[in-house]
């Protein structure tokens, strides 16, 4: 119980910050929506954490709710640098059409 | 019959005026792309007779090649030759490059060290590291070629236009390789002397170009 509640202030604590970083328009509405739907969803996953043990036998998994969780989040994690790769690619690619085009323009 | 030579050079101000004097006289224009050198590679190309573009940030020798051949397209190339700025190629096999195009047997030449010329390439290399690159170009891209990492090529005006290079760094090659049968161009490789100063690309290098090379499968 107590962890669930220190948990669950953590989490408070991330969307109090996240939304102090949308009030000052850090964060665009779409990722503070994405930001805002994770933490939620962790937040309802701890409070439910015996069903999701529940749940979790109920497919025939061993061990317990908790590290259900944590392996989803190493899913999510890999999932996001995934992501973050192939935009940090597209951006250097652009990147380099622009170096090319202002070569280019300056020749002419 | 317009021939572009583009020669990428990123601080080669040792090597880039010796290089353009002795390309020049067999090419219609040199175009020395000079990707953002902190030394005076630009200014002695220009002295030497050469075109030079100015990338205004380091973006590799792939990214330095199609801007040149951007640039020769636009000025009516027909075959757009690609020269190392390091002074490790001899000018006068450029004509061994360009004569399948011109004699019409071929869209894109590619220079091999492995066909005869002598070379001074280390026995590691000749021995354990180009055939690994030989052994993955081949599974994973379908290229046979003698030769895996040659930057001495010559393509023609349908071929540059065909293959636009998107690996700004060392993969290009492979790249180019790649596309040239993804396209089913008319291939032909010639031998070429290859000199070297340093001994190129290292282990991590070639696993570098291995990573480049599969991160391009995937981003379109």
């Amino acid at each position: 119980m107590l962890q669930q509640i220190i948990a669950l202030v953590i989490i408070l604590f991330f969307v109090f910050r996240l939304a102090g970083q949308k009030i000052k328009k850090q964060v665009g509405a779409n990722e503070f929506r994405l930001w805002l739907i994770f933490w939620l969803v962790a937040a309802v996953a701890i409070i439910f954490i015996k069903d999701i043990d529940w749940l979790v036998k109920l497919f025939g998994f061993s061990g317990s709710g908790i590290n259900f969780l944590i392996y989803l989040a190493v899913l999510a994690l890999f999932y996001l640098i995934f992501r973050l790769r192939l935009d940090l690619a597209k951006m250097d690619k652009n990147l380099t059409e622009i170096a090319r085009q202002i070569a280019l323009n300056d020749k002419k | 019959m317009k021939i572009s030579c583009v020669i990428p050079a990123w601080n080669e101000a040792k090597n880039i005026t010796t290089v353009v004097n002795r390309v020049r006289p067999l090419v219609s224009e040199t175009i020395v792309v000079d990707d953002c050198s902190l030394d005076e590679t630009s200014q002695l190309a220009r002295n030497a007779g050469a075109t030079v573009l100015r990338h205004p940030i380091n973006r590799g020798q792939g990214a330095a090649l199609q801007t040149g051949n951007a640039y020769a397209l636009q000025n009516s190339a027909d075959i757009i030759v690609h020269f190392d700025g390091d002074d490790q190629f001899l000018a006068e096999e450029i004509g061994d490059l360009t004569a399948p195009i011109i004699s019409g047997q071929a869209d894109i030449v590619f220079g091999s060290r492995f066909l005869g010329k002598p070379t001074n390439l280390p026995a590691f290399k000749r021995y354990f590291i180009l055939p690994l690159a030989r052994l993955f170009n081949r599974l994973f891209f379908g290229i046979k070629l003698s030769d895996p990492q040659n930057g001495f090529r010559a393509l023609s005006r349908r071929a540059a236009e065909i293959i636009k290079i998107e690996n700004r760094a060392m993969a290009h090659n492979n790249e180019i390789q790649f596309k040239a049968f993804q396209n089913k161009l008319r291939v032909v490789e010639v031998p070429v002397t290859v000199i070297y100063h340093n001994f190129g690309q290292k282990m991590s290098g070639g696993l570098k170009i291995a990573v480049d090379l599969l991160i391009s499968k995937i981003i379109k």
